[in-house]
């Protein structure tokens, strides 16, 4: 999203209170939706849920082209489309609703730079695994990716995107790496994540704030989705206090949601809750 | 060790021991941790061992050009200049990493490389000057399609293309990630306390460009020398790892040359009087076997005949 149009957004937002009909969009969370698309929606929802913003989930086979940015989630607030997670912290900040005000400047310097961190470490692990692995890709991400389409249209599609992440990870330098060094990549991210956590409730002492949302949208989808194997879930679930978190923040955010929305995620969690 | 280490970056300028990031980030680790190496500071991307600066040639293990793949060969070799992080510090490192990648690198890509008023007066005047003939020709712009495309995948936008408000969104992050170091900075004199570690050789590495090349479109340069610790942090760098570079700074246009002969020292001239007595003769050659003197060729090779004819004949006849 263009800063221009960001900054008309923020004075547009200003203006007017959270309306109760503001809508989420995501791709088909049983058959569709990819671990890194779900691992962005759940963190979205988590924050929103934190700041206490009512939003109804709605399930679109097309999202990600419906999007601005053309990556998902994207909300729908009164007249105004913002997806992403950082434009939308941005969006609900300019409405009124902040979770990171508390912060001195030291601690906002540390969480948006381990917000980076788990950015540019565990969704590109994350696109990685979906995408440059050849069974990941092949048995899941793109049949799962183009399940709402039929036969010529999904080829193309699915292969578009691949193409496409796996010229990204050229750019950024990951296409030489193998899958143990990604799954290195990931432990060494999940164990700064946790010297960072400490015993402590949230990263930063008793208030969650959207750091809080982002690891936890990462950390439940990794370990809640089957992959073709386990290595992925088995490197984060070395993590206990990781662990504890995501639960406690389920159970504190989640809970009435459990039954509708939440439980399709349960597809193999019994480790949360 | 048994053979040395050696490193191949791109020379500096402006005052600095290189003009690109990652070849300082590689060199201030290594001052850092106090690894011996053998430097060849080069503006000939060709002649490094990877075929990209910077790149670390080492004795058994073969040579990397990413800088994380030669931090971690220094690591290995028991150069650590993380050694007394706390855990909790590491993580803060590998954090903070992040965000200047994610968040100056992009800016940095745009303000060299793709602006193109600074491109054409300092980037690719500065690698048009100092890469080799005939490379200088072309790789100046090939790099920059290069970086043009990275940017375009970092930042998921195909159409990226030199503008205002893309121009707009770059700095703004940029400037944003520049106030979190500075606060983050605060006024200690390194990231964590008083010794260095492998974050501020990555914070160096991005805004010592920042601050030390004067380009005309200098919107990131003017935003750093606003926040003072972080320009006291560079020169700080800069003085105490880097003494030589800061003398030859005011006089580094007369510096250059013989520091550019110096160290590419006497094999390299040799093979450089070589390469342009090839090039010479090579033209030479294809001028005349294009302008129709290869007749004379015809020529030559019927006189070979008949000489050779004549030396058969010869000795035939006083055989008999």
């Amino acid at each position: 999203m263009s800063l221009a149009a960001e900054a008309f957004v923020s004075q547009m937002a200003a203006a007017e209170p959270w309306p109760e009909n503001a809508t989420l969009y995501q791709p088909l969370s049983d058959e569709q939706i990819l671990l890194s698309d779900n691992a962005s929606s759940l963190a979205v929802q988590a924050y929103l849920k934190m700041c206490a913003l009512p939003v109804r989930v709605s399930c679109r086979a097309n999202a990600e082209f419906m999007s601005p940015s053309g990556k998902v989630p994207f909300i729908h607030v009164g007249n105004q489309v913002v997806s992403e997670l950082g434009p939308i912290v941005q969006f609900t900040k300019a409405k009124g609703h902040s979770l990171s005000e508390g912060l001195d400047d030291v601690q906002r310097a540390e969480m948006k730079a381990y917000m980076e961190l788990v950015n540019n470490m565990l969704l590109t692990a994350e696109l990685y695994i979906q995408w440059c692995d050849d069974s990941t890709a092949g048995e899941i991400s793109r049949p799962r990716y183009s399940s709402p389409y039929s036969w010529p249209l999904s080829h193309i599609l699915a292969y578009q995107k691949q193409w496409e992440v796996r010229r990204k990870m050229n750019a950024i330098g990951w296409a030489g790496k193998s899958l143990e060094q990604v799954y290195e990549d990931v432990n060494e991210c999940c164990q700064a994540l946790s010297q960072r956590l400490g015993t402590q409730l949230y990263f930063f002492n008793k208030q969650p704030t959207e750091l809080d949302a982002l690891v936890f949208g990462h950390i439940f989808t990794i370990l809640t989705t089957r992959l073709t194997s386990d290595a992925l879930a088995e490197r984060v679930k070395g993590f206990s206090n990781l662990l504890s978190f995501c639960k406690r923040i389920e159970q504190t955010f989640f809970e009435e949601a459990d039954q509708s929305s939440a439980s399709s995620l349960h597809s193999k969690g019994p480790s949360l809750l | 060790m048994a053979a040395p280490l050696e490193l191949f970056s791109w020379k500096g300028s402006w005052g600095l021991p290189s003009v690109n990031t990652e070849c300082l980030i590689v060199l201030a680790y290594a001052r850092f941790a106090g690894v011996p190496l053998k430097l060849h500071k080069t503006a000939n991307p060709w002649g490094s061992p990877t075929g990209t600066l910077p790149a670390l040639k080492t004795g058994e293990d073969g040579s990397f050009s990413q800088p994380s793949k030669i931090i971690i060969e220094f690591r290995k070799q028991k150069y650590n200049a993380d050694f007394d992080l706390s855990a909790k510090e590491g993580a803060d490192t590998l954090a903070f990493i992040s965000l200047v990648e994610e968040k100056l690198m992009p800016a940095l890509i745009y303000t060299l490389w793709v602006d193109p008023k600074n491109y054409v007066e300092v980037t690719r005047r500065w690698h048009g000057d100092n890469i080799p003939f005939p490379l200088n020709f072309f790789l100046p712009s090939h790099m920059r399609r290069q970086q043009l495309a990275r940017l375009r995948l970092i930042k998921g936008n195909e159409a990226l293309e030199a503008g205002e408000e893309v121009e707009k969104e770059l700095y703004h992050d940029a400037q944003e990630c520049m106030d979190l170091l500075s606060q983050r900075l605060g006024s200690s004199k390194f990231f964590f306390g008083d010794s260095p570690s492998s974050l501020d050789a990555h914070v160096f590495g991005y805004l010592a460009l920042v601050l030390k090349i004067k380009l005309p479109c200098g919107q990131l340069q003017q935003h750093l020398q606003s926040l003072d610790n972080l320009t006291q942090f560079c020169s700080n760098i800069l003085t105490l790892y880097f003494p030589s570079e800061l003398d030859e700074g005011p006089a580094h246009k007369i510096s250059i040359q013989p520091e550019a002969s110096d160290l590419d020292s006497g094999p390299n001239k040799k093979r450089k009087q070589l390469l342009s007595l090839f090039f010479a003769l090579g033209a030479m050659l294809s001028y005349a076997l294009l302008t129709g003197i290869v007749s004379v060729e015809h020529v030559s090779i019927e006189d070979s005949r008949e000489s050779q004819d004549i030396s058969e004949g010869q000795p035939g006849e006083e055989d008999e």
